[in-house]
């Protein structure tokens, strides 16, 4: 049996995993909540964010990290462009229209970097990867210390925009009742266009620090996330804030648990085990409403 | 910005294609005799999909090998000097489209005989056709020795000059028990006969379980070498987080960590390892992670791990056939604007290796030429073999490389780490060197 440092070791992990995690669910369910709009290409808004990152640092010669700031403003631009080209004239359209347009946009967007960038893989060097803090056996890397605060601090940011803005309490408004939203005299296009840049925005900050914690990543990066993601949102329940975060941080330790006791190849079959589990008992996700 | 997207979509289809047609790269040489007018090679590659950059260095390596036959006066067939013709066969990076890509090469393009394969579940699939059809293949990228072993098809019409994920561990733990073990005992005073424990961390799928296998083989048919095999470690294909199982493989105090992966997973293992998890030890490396994409991601923290490769983008084995690689690389550069991959330098032999056959065959009769191809007697190239010669053995025609092993050594004017053969004897520049910071599994 394992001794108690090691299991902390592999908490430790899992939550660095589930960070990433969390970023990538939390803005495919804040785009799901505001729309209920199913974006299959939201891991490309990842992949993209990675590359982003990459080309500000590496070709424009900016800080990792405010490269990654870049990329965020960057994609959500091109998120709200997202919005307002190929998800808005098919909104109410029926769910086929959706994923047929969302796998269009994996295609379009996975070849269009690799015909800028090419298919090689690529990674960004951060400027601290020395520095690391001892955590007893772990050593630490700045780098995931910063992951993990940019990670809570972006979250508790979206908690007091929703709580404390009326343009957030809008947001929230949508999200609850889309038609007493738009009686009550709330713009629901804008917040669609809001959700939609904010959500993307989140990926691209998940993609970009991931590729700085030390990855290499090519146009195909954002597949795998993107179907985490989904199973992280489920688990959570749709729409759910806290339901992504509760989800994203379940799966990084489900993951990393896993891989110790029954060994790295049973990661993904265990987070999709836990995604049934909850299903079975609680349909709606752990913080789903009684839909 | 639909315009945009629509441009990128397109491009993103057509752009690998351009660089892949069926050209001929030949003068037309005359004569009278009665014969064909040229030999026709097919070639093949993944000029699009996920591979396309390998594609495009086959086929690029394999111009070069036409080019430089062509204009020496082309191929001897039964006394009459005839161009070689290349066409390529773009298999997608796809199994299925691997078939249809050789069914055309074969029955439509005719083609006298097939060069290259990328992957061993593509070439599984596409070779076989070549085999119910009757076409000789060369094949020079597919690892899985069940390539030419399998029993389902007539493999005698293949021909393997690409090592296999058998020889990439035989040659490694070779190396190991060698100099690693060795240098092991004389730092931290361990008796001589102690064994090196071994982890093996692997990717699931053919490519990581073969490694694997062969590790078990080299040990089982070499219990002379002091190895034992201490952990096996399976992990999906791209992972990216090693932490944990890298926590578990410390657990078992390898001296040595072997991972079977590609560039994308070897990457974060080997920075997670020293970086993270304070998994201080030598990483081994398979072949397929000696790229440029490699050196740049794994940046320091690749610093003394051993990369077993037979072609590199960075070194050049010392001995005999330094000047032929080097003229290599310099031409290919001239010519692409970059140097070649390992699998580059396995098509440009693999089209030598054909128009040898065809000339002391005589004809382009494909049973003469595939007797000839059993017969291959060639001086070795640009990359090392065994006994300096490329030839087939008798049961599953493969051809035997002397793979040789790397150090990867930081050099500060690149910024990152830069490969030095440091075995066998014959070909290394400099010795192997255990860093001050290794530590022992006990």
């Amino acid at each position: 049996m394992a001794d108690i440092g090691i299991l902390l070791q592999v908490t430790l992990w899992g939550v660095f995993a589930g960070c990433i995690y969390i970023l990538l669910a939390t803005g495919l369910t804040l785009i799901f909540g505001v729309m209920k709009v199913v974006n299959f290409a939201h891991g490309e808004f990842l992949m993209l964010g990675a590359f982003l990152s990459y080309f500000a640092a590496t070709i424009l010669g900016v800080h990792p990290y405010v490269a990654i700031l870049i990329s965020m403003a960057v994609m959500a631009l091109v998120g709200i462009a997202t919005e307002r080209l190929c998800f808005r004239p098919i909104l109410g359209t029926g769910k086929l229209n959706e994923i047929i347009v969302s796998l269009g946009l994996i295609l379009i967007f996975q070849n269009m970097v690799a015909h800028v960038w090419g298919n090689d893989g690529k990674s960004i060097r951060s400027p601290y990867e020395d520095i690391t803090f001892p955590l007893g056996p772990v050593s630490m890397p700045l780098d995931y210390v910063i992951i993990i605060l940019a990670t809570a601090l972006i979250l508790l940011a979206i908690h007091v925009f929703q709580t404390r803005t009326g343009l957030g309490r809008a947001m929230r408004a949508t999200s609850q009742n889309r038609e007493a939203a738009k009686l009550m005299g709330i713009d629901v296009e804008r917040i669609d266009m809001l959700s939609f840049g904010l959500g993307s925005a989140l990926a691209a900050f998940g993609g970009g620090l991931w590729a700085v914690s030390g990855q290499v990543f090519n146009y195909q990066s954002g597949s795998v996330p993107a179907i985490k993601a989904f199973a992280i949102i489920i688990i959570g329940g749709l729409g759910s804030i806290p339901g992504a975060i509760a989800g994203g941080l379940l799966y990084g330790l489900a993951e990393n648990f896993a891989a110790y006791f029954l060994g790295a190849a049973w990661k993904d079959a265990t987070s999709f085990i836990l995604l049934t589990i909850v299903l079975t008992f609680r349909p709606t996700g752990l913080f789903g409403g009684e839909e | 910005m639909i315009a945009l997207l629509l441009l990128g979509i397109f491009a993103g289809c057509t752009g690998a294609k351009e660089t892949g047609p069926s050209e001929t790269a030949a003068p037309g040489t005359g004569g009278e005799a009665q014969g064909p007018d040229s030999v026709k090679i097919g070639v093949v590659l993944p000029l699009t999909g996920p591979a396309s950059s390998t594609g495009n260095d086959m086929w690029w390596a394999a111009q070069l090998a036409a080019e430089e036959i062509n204009a020496k006066g082309g191929v001897n067939v039964g006394g009459k000097m005839v161009p070689i013709e290349l066409v390529a066969g773009d298999t997608e990076t796809n199994p299925d489209k691997g078939v249809e890509a050789v069914t055309r090469l074969v029955q439509q393009e005719k083609v006298d005989l097939l060069v290259g394969g990328f992957s061993s579940a593509i070439t599984y699939a596409d070779s076989v056709i070549a085999a119910e059809e009757g076409v000789p293949f060369v094949i020079t990228g597919a690892s899985a020795p069940v390539i030419t072993h399998r029993t389902d098809i007539d493999t005698s019409w293949f021909f393997h000059h690409c090592p296999t994920s058998d020889d990439y561990p035989y040659w490694t733990l070779k190396f190991v028990n060698e100099v690693v073990r060795p240098a092991i005992n004389e730092k931290f005073g361990f008796p001589e006969d102690r064994k090196l424990k071994l982890a093996v961390v692997y990717q699931e799928g053919k490519y990581g379980a073969g490694v694997l296998s062969g590790v078990k083989k080299a040990l089982e048919e070499n219990p002379d070498w002091k190895i034992e095999l201490v952990a096996e470690e399976p992990f999906t294909r791209s992972e990216t987080n090693f932490q944990t199982v890298l926590t578990k493989v410390k657990e078992a105090k390898p001296d040595v960590v072997y991972p079977a992966t590609f560039i994308n997973e070897q990457v974060p293992l080997v920075t997670q390892g020293r970086r993270d998890v304070g998994l201080n030890t030598i990483y081994l490396a398979v072949e397929a992670t000696d790229d440029p994409d490699y050196y740049s991601g794994v940046g320091q923290w690749g610093e003394y791990s051993i990369q077993e490769t037979r072609f590199s983008p960075y070194a050049v084995p010392k001995g005999p056939i330094a000047p032929a690689v080097n003229k290599f690389r310099e031409d290919f550069k001239a010519k692409y604007g970059k140097y070649p991959s390992m699998m580059g330098a396995g098509t440009y032999e693999g089209v030598y290796i054909a128009v040898d056959a065809i000339e002391r065959a005589g004809s382009l009769d494909k049973e003469a030429v595939k007797a000839a191809l059993a017969e291959t007697d060639l001086p070795e190239m640009i990359e090392a073999m065994v006994g300096g010669r490329i030839t087939f053995t008798e049961d599953f025609r493969e051809s035997k490389f002397q793979l040789y092993m790397s150090q990867l050594i930081w050099d500060d004017s690149a910024g990152e780490c830069r490969p030095k053969i440091v075995w066998p004897d014959q070909l290394k520049e400099q010795d192997f060197q255990l860093p001050d910071w290794y530590e022992p599994g006990e």
